[in-house]
């Protein structure tokens, strides 16, 4: 499949500039280069498992892993049409300094390396995503998320979202 | 912030941080520096305590640095083998099959010759954390995160390993995630030795589940604690003379650039079962600042001897061959992966501990891999294998690359 075929495929669900429209579909653009290049080849091999991805990415090769990631990295993010919820915005800006999460995710949370931009990432994924790294359900990924969020409430992961993506 | 009792500590430590710093200051607490949004390159929360990218490819052979390798006169570094992305942990099958583990990338790869060339294919994939290997009868045992696999006569089968023998419930290990990759090795005693790490950075945990070292008979029953208040050991080895149980352990994060400097600990003939102090006390002696308890350090056995702050000694392996000079019989050689969490990158070498009954000294062997005064790292070595004629293998992760060292007096060639 040629590139351009492969990334409207893509598109369908992650947006066609990369932002998603789509609940608990993460959006693509902005995000580091290296990030999506690590999770296209975790999906390629079964090791993160979300339904469908494996099969799409089925007999990529490696360099077309790093092209599609290359693509989606250089896309503009833009904040999704989610509410964000002042009040919980601001319980979760509270909460990601004593939680360190600009020590890896920067302080404008852009991400960078293997960690991924929260900042105009959509809600519902963030949340997701959190609860999945709490509850021993995020496989292929590094475990120190896990330890971030040990024991951290709906609640308090919530408040993280909407603060972080509203960044 | 609502939170478990579990972790309790840490939240009431970083609420007094965020209150003004009760006791503790941002010099000595790393990572709890204010966000400063108008200049975000004042902001100390990002100041090299990141944790360390690992690429999902390997390095093409002509841009892997050997170069820069130092080791003692007389010793030589070369390339074995590589293109096997984020390889790891080392074993050789009885055929001569060298397997190898990965975390993240969740891949189990065999390396064979083939016409007098070393290859490397996939043998497993899509595991989580596939890290702990062991080889024994025939069997290649497969430790990823809270699954046990064994593949039966897998040297005959590398191009189709079929589906393997399922021990997961057999050896029933925690669902927890965080420092609970696998290091595994038979012992002596014909036992499977499993490491169940501290399921977080520091809290308490529940000490009949984690922070330990267990024992089990191959099938997975019979279970016994070795060692307890055992933090995150990725490593361990037995002396070959003594027989006792030697072991990396990896300190807490957090607390500093300083440490508390990682471990290097023996389980002395009889002491099975013995408390190394995970949350309470580390290294040499120094109680936690967030999990407090009265008298710390009591009843804790001391490490052998420290190793580095966030040098992350992985893996460890005593040297038995007759390649190397006699001064390094019996002595352990610890690959140290590199530092995170600590704004000077330390480690990425591997040392040499020589032991004394239960205590030991480390000093350099590998070194060149880090620039300090650039604070830049180039390789991130993570286990150690003799091979049968005395050479020794180091895996680096970083590269997807094993480093064979070896040793010829001067003079000779």
């Amino acid at each position: 499949m040629p590139q351009a075929e492969r990334i409207k495929l893509c598109s369908t669900c992650h947006g066609e500039d990369g932002n998603s429209r789509m609940p608990n579909t993460p959006s693509l653009a902005g995000q580091p280069d290296f990030y999506l290049t690590n999770q296209l080849f975790l999906f390629r091999e079964g090791v993160r498992n979300v339904p469908g991805m494996s099969e799409l990415l089925k007999g990529l090769k490696d360099d077309d892993l790093v092209a599609l990631a290359g693509h989606f990295a250089a896309l503009e993010p833009k904040a999704s049409e989610e509410k964000v919820d002042p009040a919980l915005a601001k319980r979760g800006a509270a909460l990601v300094e004593p939680m360190r999460c600009a020590s890896c995710h920067l302080p404008s949370f852009a991400g960078q390396e293997q960690m991924p931009r929260l900042a105009k990432q959509r809600i519902d994924y963030l949340i997701h995503s959190l609860k999945q790294f709490r509850d021993n359900a995020r496989s292929g990924a590094d475990t120190l998320m896990s330890n971030v969020v040990i024991g951290v409430s709906d609640d308090d992961l919530a408040a993280l979202a909407h603060y972080v993506s509203s960044n | 912030m609502s939170m478990t009792p579990k972790v309790l500590a840490v939240a009431v430590t970083a609420a007094a941080f965020a209150l003004g710093g009760g006791a503790l200051n941002a010099q000595q607490r790393p990572g709890f520096s204010p966000i400063d949004k108008t200049d975000q390159t004042k902001a100390k929360q990002d100041q090299n305590l990141k944790g360390n990218p690992q690429p999902a490819t390997a390095t093409p052979l002509e841009k892997i640095p050997l170069d820069r390798i130092k080791l003692p006169p007389g010793f030589k570094a070369e390339i074995w083998s590589h293109g096997h992305a984020a390889g790891r942990t080392m074993v050789m099958g009885a055929k001569g099959t060298m397997f190898m583990g990965t975390r993240v990338i969740g891949r189990v790869y065999a390396i064979t010759e083939q016409g007098g060339k070393r290859e490397a294919k996939v043998l497993l994939q899509g595991l989580t954390q596939p890290n702990g290997l062991a080889f024994h009868n025939g069997s290649l045992y497969v430790f990823a995160i809270n699954r046990v696999l064994r593949y039966d006569n897998i040297e005959d089968k590398l191009d189709n390993p079929g589906e393997p023998v399922d021990l997961t419930k057999a050896y029933d290990l925690p669902d927890t995630v965080h420092h609970n990759w696998k290091y595994v090795a038979f012992g002596p005693d014909g036992k499977m030795y499993v490491q169940v790490g501290a399921n977080c950075n520091i809290c308490e945990i529940n000490p009949g589940i984690h922070g330990q070292i267990r024992r089990y008979n191959a099938d997975g029953t019979g279970m016994e604690i070795v060692a307890r208040g055992v933090r995150n050991t990725v490593g361990f080895d037995w002396h070959p003379v003594t027989k006792e149980l030697w072991f990396t352990d990896n300190g807490r994060d957090w607390a500093g650039n300083d440490g508390p400097e990682d471990e290097l600990n023996r389980v002395a003939a009889g002491q099975e079962g013995a408390f190394y102090g995970f949350p309470y006390c580390h290294a040499n002696g120094i109680p936690d600042p967030d999990v407090r308890m009265p008298n710390a350090c009591a009843g804790v056995v001391l490490p052998a001897a420290l190793t580095g702050p966030h040098s992350a000694g992985l893996g460890i392996k005593f040297y038995t061959g007759t390649m190397f000079p006699e001064n390094y019989r019996n002595v352990a050689f610890i690959a140290r992966h590199g530092s995170w969490n600590r704004e000077k990158r330390f480690g990425y070498d591997v040392a040499v501990a020589r032991t004394d009954g239960g205590k030991a000294t480390i000093e350099p062997f590998l070194t060149g891999m880090l620039d300090e005064a650039a604070n830049q790292h180039y390789s991130r070595p993570s286990y150690v294998f003799q091979m049968a004629d005395g050479s020794l293998l180091v895996s680096d992760e970083l590269h997807g690359a094993i480093y064979r060292i070896t040793y010829s007096a001067p003079g000779k060639k």
